[in-house]
Parts: structure tokens; C-alpha cells; sequence
């Protein structure tokens, strides 16, 4: 099979066409408010309108700014291992980051204001950077086997379904999932997975000589980890409510990040020979423990929990990419280049369980877990029906949802870039830079 | 001596690691707590969130990829890094609830303690720079419980008995790991072959990867030194002061480092150390300087002495005590460190010597005492520590094998270029 890879008019058509597309819509819909989520802004402190804005402004700048750091640099660094794609990973993770902002902020917008006018914040964007995750973690699954015309249209259709999920979860499941471990990296995984399934190449079922790292391309993305590990705590914290709940998500963010470390090292040197560690696990496992407790992240579980969430995902992330990523490559035909399934996938799915059992237990009920002084019997069945709390049925819906929405959207999206007019690479040029990018031969031939 | 052939780390490693953590785990759940103190907390999030986000982006991006020169050793120094910061932040966090006076048995989690203990781990990440490539993750491990421990202690005792604050005790950081780190690196000096002389060779991009760790660093630095400081106007002489005495360094070092090169070259090596002097040097006395010239002479001073140690150190001092210091921790921290330690003494002679306090004698000793405890401290806990190291039970890498990722990491197929 051979397509032509030559993008000179399809890509910039579609894409100053998708760019027009946005301009337009946000003309109509969007408009500005500097405070939309913060109400206590408009309500208690409705002195001066400089003085609020400055205030809300000050406040979430900075939340707004770490998440940004995580899109850009974190996830798009992440993806420079291969040898020879380090321009199309962090450039198109550039490309579709920036068009899946503006297209978040629509779709989220256009769900949660039921027809009125979209009104823009520092939410709203940080919102709207938390769609792009999800994009991008597909794109690790699909990374080097893809246009960056079929990547647009993914972007389109995936976040679309993404806010259709997240809108099904958060208001009428009214599950919690703070950092987002279902929605986003659950979701996100299993989309890239359903579209890698459906792009399955069976003339590379044998690997491909670029798919491969070399010494410093492992570097490069050892930055993009480290960026991940350091503002994951941002991104678990970034639409809590400020507070408690901020605080405790940052706490138990960075402890389970730390205890997934530990662990992370500890199986990759227990399942490779002679006890030597895999640059691939220390790349991606580290990260897992930031993904699991993203669910009950502002729950009151104890720290020694969230460090027990994080040492369980960094062992399944470890243990999936030595025994699952080869079963699916082989048995399911899937091919996912970046192992999104074992680092998003599945601590995903560890969040969602950790995040039904943490419910059940009752971690989640906010009110009787900051006055503890008052749990008398009375008080607490009084609680438990007058204050809205997430039950463990809506959690476990809520799981099933995002990975079945992202299964049939997968599926769906795979079978719509299947269509040989997208100008995707042949076979043998797969993992290569040079098809869609000016690249210098000398660099080439090293 | 056995075998060449690298030893493995299976038995060794995830059996040490995983009972730590596990450790670690059942000690949270009987002493860690969430703290649920009333005051408001939404301003404690956003300020020290902030400050606990620029310590982490220097100990984990900065440290990582300021000792990732090494022709062959990059992967290790990144990847040993973040493991170390890891298990250095969960011990500190306990041990600095533990060490609190009065002592208690909850420790309760604030953001603030989570930052301290980020940069007591720090003290680590210094002092493996000095031993980098000679020690392998399980001796790594090790030395991560004793330097922390031991630099928990320090802070506690100059806290107590010799009445430093929070932040010059914190500030004396570099020049008690620099010397952990040289006194460990002694102890497990042995002859390097010819072999792995080469492999110790600097090379143009992993390099520029180590820039990337100065740079980080030079940039959070500020925010470093001003971490512990609580009175606002303090805090902002601290950042003022570390930022001009960094801007000062980094010139003098790259003028310097031209001036000793016979056909006035620039060395990368310099460069990757000496710019970062002066944010040492100022360290201790960043909120007691009025003046910025003053903090600028400071950094003058720091970016020549360890521009001039980067020259003479090597070939004088290491050589004649058998010590390998890799990655030139003496004359980045430990000497501009004892410098800043000196500087402050002098500035709270002056201050007090100006307000006619008769407490002038006492005030020198105590400062004294802090300056020496942490040295003393350093070098103690470093030869101890340097002792167990040295035991046959940690599997050590061979002299052959080291600054060798080889020996430590899974390559799949032996990558071009390598």
C-alpha cells in the first residue's frame, strides 16, 4: 500500500480551514469573564470589579501555567524517544495541542452553558488544556504511524467525544474524578488504543528498523518525564476547590508520585535480566502513581494510602509494558508505539477502582471529613441525605462510560482515517521525520 | 577484586527498594496526617504550592541534568536522581516531623514541611554528584537514609542549641553535603584504568544536556534561597540579593574561564559550575545584605574561587588525598559555600557591633559553631557512611565498569552512536 504522502495543499487547506472554522465560532459564542468558576468572587467580595479580577486572575494564573508546561513541553518531550521522529513528536504534539485548546474551550463551553454565551476564564482554558490531554495521549498510541492531517481530524472528533463523556460524568453521574484519571487518561488511552487497533499494519507486525531509541533521544525525553513528574501536582490540583480539597490533592499527588518511583525502579530491575533497569519503564511507570490518584486525589484518604495507590500503579505500569504491550502488539493486533495503555490505561483503571472503593468507604463526603468532631450518628445520617456525594454505583458508571465512549469513538475515528485520502506514511516510513518534515541529510544518515 | 563482568542487581535491588517502601508506607499510616489547622488555607496553597514547584524544578530537572555531562552516563544521572529525590523526600518529611521541637509523634503534612523536606533531599542530590558513576542505585539507597538523617540532625541541633534559624540552618545545606559527598568519594577512591579516564570525557551534547540543568537552576535559584525566609521584605532582599550575585557569577565565571585557558577558551565544565557560585555564596546571608553591590562582590568572589578551583582543586588537593570528585562538587558548592558561611559571620559582626550589643561575642561563636557543626557533621557522617559503602554486601560496580550506564541499564540493541 503505498498513499501519497505529499501535503502541500490538503494540509494547509484543512488547517487555516479549521483555523477560520474557530475564529468563527468563537466570535459567536465566546466571550470574556475573568471569573467565571470563582463565585465566592462574586459573591462575597463584590467591591471592585479591578480588584476582584486581579484577585482571581493572581490565583489561577499560575495553576493555568503548570498545566500549560505539562501539555507542551511534558507530554511533547515524552514522545521524543524514537531516533528519528523527535521533530514530528513534540512539533505536532505542538500543532494539535493548540488546535484542541480552542476546540475544547468551544465544545466544553457549548455543554456547560445550555446555549448561552461561553464565558471564557482561566477554567475554562485550564478546562480546555485537560481536553488536550487527551489527544495527546492518543497520539502517543497512534505516534509515527500517522499524517498530521489525520491527527486534525482526531483532534476534532476526540475532543468532541471527550466532552460529551466528561458532561455525562460529571453532571448527570456526578462521579468525582478531580485529576481526571477516568475521563482524561483512561479515556485517552483506550481512544489511541480503538485507533491504533483499527490502523493496525500488518506489514510492520515485525517491528520497524526506526522504531528503536537512540542514546540521547531516551534523554530527550527523560525531560519531558521530569517536567510530567514535577507539575503533576498541578495538574491533580488545578480545578479543585481551593482549600482543603486543593491541598490535599497536591499532598496526596506528590506522595504517590514519590512511592510509585520506588516501586517503578524496584520491578524494572526485578523483571530484566541480570537486575538492570529499562529506560522505557523509568520513562513511563514514574508517572503512573500521578495518573492513579488522580480520582480520589481531594478525597480525604490518609497519605499512606495515595502512597499505596502509587506504588500499586507503578508496578502494573512496569509490569504491562514488560507482558501486556507484546500480547497486544501480537495477539490483539495493536500496536501502540508509546505504551499509552500502561501508562495512562491501565493506573487509569487502577484510579477508577481506587476512586469506587474510596467512595464506598466514605473518604468522599467532604463535610463530615473536616469536622470529625461532630460524627455522631444523628449528624451523619442526616448528612448523608441532605449533601449531593458521589456513590459508588455512579463512580463505577462513570469508569465504564469513559472507556466505553472511548472504545466506540476509537473505533469510529480509526475506521474514518482508514480512508486512503489523509496522506498517511508507507509502511517504510513509518517513524520517520523526513516525510513530513525538511530534514538535513547529514542528521539523517548518523 | 572478582569477576569484570558487572554484577547483577536482581537479587539486590527491588528486594532493599520494595521493603522501604513498604516501610515507609506502614510508618505514614501510623504518623502522617493531613493537616487540618484552620488557618486559611487557600493562601497557603497558592504561595507555598509556588515556591514547593520552583524546589522540585531544580532538584529534580536541575540536579538531574547538571550531572549529565558524562560521555556514558546520562541515563543514570537523570533516572538515579529522581529515584533518589523520591525516597529522600518521603524519609525527610518524616524525619523533619520526627526532629520538630517540641517532639511529637504525628507528623502533620503541610505543604511547607513538604518543601523543607524537597530540600533537605537536595543535600543528597549534591552530594552524589561527587561519587557519580562509582555507586550503584543499592549503595545509593543507602546513602540517601544516612545523608538525610544526618542533615535532619545538623538543622535540629543548630536549631536548637546554637539558635540558627530555619534558613541559615537550611542554607548551610551545600557545605555539609559538598563535604558528605568528598568524604564518601574518598572513601571509595581506588585508582581509575586508563579506560574509564576516556569515559569521564565531556562531549558537545550531553553538554548542552548539563546546560540544561545549569540553566534550570540558575533561573529557580532565587526562589531557592528565599524559600525559608517568612518576613516579606526579607524574602525580598533574598530574591534580589541571589539574583544579582547569580547574574555577577556567571559573567565573572565565563570571563575567568577564557582568562585560564592558554588560548583564552571557554570551557563548557566551568560554565556549568561557577555560574551557579554565587547563588551559593549568597545563600546564607541573602536577607541580612542591604545593598546589592554588596551581593554582587559576593558573587565576584564565589565565581573566583571556583573558577580557581576548578583549576587547581584537580590537580593540588584531589590528587595528593586520593580523591575523585566527578562532577567538581568542592569548588561549585563546598567552596563558595564555606565562603558564604563567612560572609554571613561578618555581616552579623557588623550588625551587631553597629547596635552596641554586648551579646557580640556570643553571636560570633554561635555562628561559628553552625558554619563548623554542618562541616564537621558533613565529614562525619560522610566517613561513616563512606565505610558501610565500602562493605562487599552492595555489589559495588567494578573499577572497569564505571561511568558506565551499561552496567546498570537494559539496552535493547546497541544504539548508534553510543
Amino acid at each position: 500500500m503505498s498513499f501519497a504522502t505529499n501535503m502541500r495543499f490538503k494540509f494547509p487547506l484543512m488547517a487555516i480551514g479549521l483555523e477560520v472554522a474557530m475564529i468563527v465560532l468563537f466570535g459567536l459564542f465566546a466571550i470574556f469573564n475573568w471569573c467565571a468558576t470563582a463565585h465566592w468572587c462574586t459573591t462575597k467580595l463584590f467591591k471592585t470589579a479591578s480588584n476582584i479580577v486581579n484577585h482571581c486572575y493572581r490565583y489561577s494564573l499560575p495553576l493555568f501555567q503548570d498545566v500549560h508546561v505539562m501539555i507542551f513541553v511534558g507530554f511533547g518531550f515524552l514522545m521524543t524517544f524514537l531516533k528519528k521522529y523527535g521533530f514530528s513528536s513534540v512539533g505536532i504534539n505542538l500543532l494539535i495541542a493548540a488546535l484542541g485548546l480552542q476546540w475544547g474551550t468551544l465544545m466544553q463551553g457549548i455543554l456547560h452553558s445550555h446555549g448561552h454565551k461561553i464565558h471564557i476564564g482561566i477554567k475554562n482554558m485550564i478546562n480546555a488544556d485537560f481536553s488536550t490531554a487527551t489527544v495527546l495521549i492518543s497520539f502517543g498510541a497512534v505516534l509515527g504511524k500517522i499524517s498530521p492531517l489525520q491527527m486534525l481530524i482526531m483532534t476534532i472528533i476526540e475532543i468532541a467525544v471527550f466532552a460529551g463523556n466528561e458532561h455525562l460524568v460529571a453532571e448527570i453521574f456526578k462521579a468525582t474524578d478531580i485529576g481526571a484519571s477516568m475521563t482524561i487518561h483512561a479515556f485517552g488511552a483506550y481512544f489511541g488504543l480503538a485507533v491504533a487497533g483499527v490502523l493496525y499494519r500488518p506489514g510492520l507486525r515485525r517491528g520497524h528498523d526506526n522504531e528503536e531509541s537512540v542514546y540521547h533521544s531516551d534523554l530527550f525525553a527523560m525531560i519531558g518525564t521530569l517536567f510530567l513528574w514535577i507539575f503533576w501536582p498541578s495538574f491533580n490540583s488545578a480545578i479543585a476547590e481551593a482549600g482543603d480539597k486543593e491541598y490535599r490533592a497536591v499532598v496526596n499527588t506528590y506522595f504517590s508520585l514519590a512511592a510509585c518511583v520506588l516501586t517503578a525502579y524496584a520491578f524494572s530491575s526485578l523483571v530484566e535480566h541480570r537486575g538492570k533497569l529499562d529506560m522505557v519503564h523509568i520513562q513511563n511507570a514514574t508517572l503512573a502513581g500521578g495518573v492513579a490518584v488522580g480520582t480520589c486525589a481531594d478525597m480525604a484518604i490518609h497519605p499512606y494510602v495515595s502512597m499505596i495507590i502509587g506504588s500499586i500503579a507503578g508496578m502494573v505500569s512496569v509490569l504491562g509494558f514488560k507482558f501486556l504491550t507484546p500480547v497486544f502488539a501480537t495477539k490483539l493486533r495493536i500496536h501502540d508505539t508509546c505504551g499509552v495503555h500502561n501508562l495512562h490505561g491501565l493506573p487509569g483503571v487502577v484510579g477508577g477502582l481506587a476512586g469506587i472503593v474510596a467512595v464506598v468507604l466514605g473518604a468522599s463526603d467532604t463535610f463530615l471529613g473536616k469536622h470529625r468532631t461532630m460524627r455522631i450518628f444523628n449528624f451523619q445520617s442526616l448528612c448523608y441525605f441532605l449533601l449531593p456525594r458521589s456513590t459508588p454505583a455512579m463512580q463505577a458508571a462513570a469508569l465504564g462510560s469513559s472507556i466505553g465512549t472511548a472504545l466506540v469513538g476509537g473505533l469510529i475515528t480509526g475506521l474514518i482515517l482508514k480512508l486512503p485520502i489523509w496522506g498517511q506514511p508507507s509502511d517504510q516510513n513509518c517513524y520517520d521525520d523526513s516525510v513530513f518534515w525538511e530534514v538535513l541529510c547529514t542528521v539523517l544518515n548518523k | 577484586m572478582g569477576s569484570k563482568y558487572p554484577r547483577s542487581m536482581r537479587g539486590c535491588l527491588p528486594l532493599w527498594t520494595l521493603i522501604l517502601e513498604a516501610a515507609l508506607i506502614v510508618i505514614f499510616f501510623f504518623f502522617a496526617n493531613y493537616d487540618s489547622s484552620s488557618q486559611d488555607p487557600k493562601k497557603i496553597v497558592v504561595t507555598h504550592g509556588a515556591i514547593l514547584q520552583d524546589v522540585m524544578v531544580m532538584a529534580a530537572l536541575g540536579m538531574g541534568f547538571l550531572t549529565s555531562s558524562l560521555w556514558r552516563y546520562g541515563w543514570s544521572s537523570v533516572a538515579f536522581n529522581l529515584f533518589m529525590l523520591a525516597l529522600g523526600v518521603q524519609w525527610a518529611v518524616l524525619l523533619d516531623g520526627f526532629l520538630e521541637h517540641p517532639p511529637s509523634w504525628k507528623v502533620v503534612i503541610k505543604l511547607s514541611r513538604i518543601q523543607q523536606a524537597t530540600m533537605s533531599a537536595m543535600s543528597v542530590l549534591i552530594s552524589a554528584g561527587a561519587i557519580l558513576g562509582k555507586a550503584n542505585l543499592a549503595q545509593l539507597v543507602l546513602m540517601v537514609l544516612m545523608e538525610v538523617t544526618a542533615f535532619s540532625a545538623m538543622r535540629m541541633i543548630s536549631r536548637q542549641f546554637l539558635v540558627a534559624d530555619n534558613h541559615v540552618s537550611m542554607m548551610y545545606i551545600h557545605v555539609f553535603a559538598a563535604y558528605f559527598g568528598l568524604t564518601v568519594a574518598w572513601c571509595l577512591s581506588r585508582p581509575l584504568p586508563k579506560e574509564a579516564e576516556e569515559k569521564e570525557q565531556r562531549t558537545t551534547s550531553p553538554s548542552l544536556f548539563a546546560m540544561l540543568g545549569t540553566l534550570f537552576l540558575w533561573m529557580f535559584w532565587p526562589s531557592f534561597n528565599s524559600a525559608l525566609l517568612t518576613i516579606p521584605h526579607e524574602r525580598k532582599n533574598g530574591v534580589f540579593n541571589t539574583y544579582y550575585a547569580l547574574a555577577v557569577s556567571a559573567v565573572t565565571a565565563i570571563s575567568l574561564s577564557a582568562l585560564t585557558h592558554p588560548q583564552g577558551k571557554i570551557s563548557m565544565t566551568h560554565i556549568h559550575n561557577a555560574v551557579l557560585a554565587g547563588g551559593v555564596a549568597v545563600g546564607a546571608s541573602c536577607h541580612l545584605i542591604p545593598s546589592p553591590w554588596l551581593a554582587m562582590v559576593l558573587g565576584l568572589v564565589a565565581g573566583l574561587i571556583s573558577i580557581g578551583g576548578a583549576k587547581c582543586l584537580p590537580v593540588c588537593f584531589n590528587r595528593v588525598l586520593g580523591i575523585h570528585d566527578t562532577c567538581g562538587v568542592h569548588y561549585t558548592f563546598g567552596l563558595p559555600g564555606l565562603l558564604g558561611g563567612i560572609a554571613y559571620i561578618g555581616l552579623m559582626v557588623h550588625k551587631i557591633s553597629w547596635s552596641k550589643n554586648t551579646m557580640l561575642g556570643f553571636q560570633v561563636l554561635f555562628d561559628t559553631g553552625v558554619l563548623s557543626l554542618s562541616m564537621a557533621m558533613g565529614l562525619a557522617s560522610g566517613l561513616i557512611t563512606g565505610l558501610i559503602l565500602n562493605l562487599k554486601i552492595w555489589k559495588a560496580p567494578h573499577v572497569a565498569k564505571y561511568f558506565d550506564d551499561q552496567a546498570f541499564w537494559e539496552f535493547p540493541h546497541l544504539a548508534v552512536g553510543f
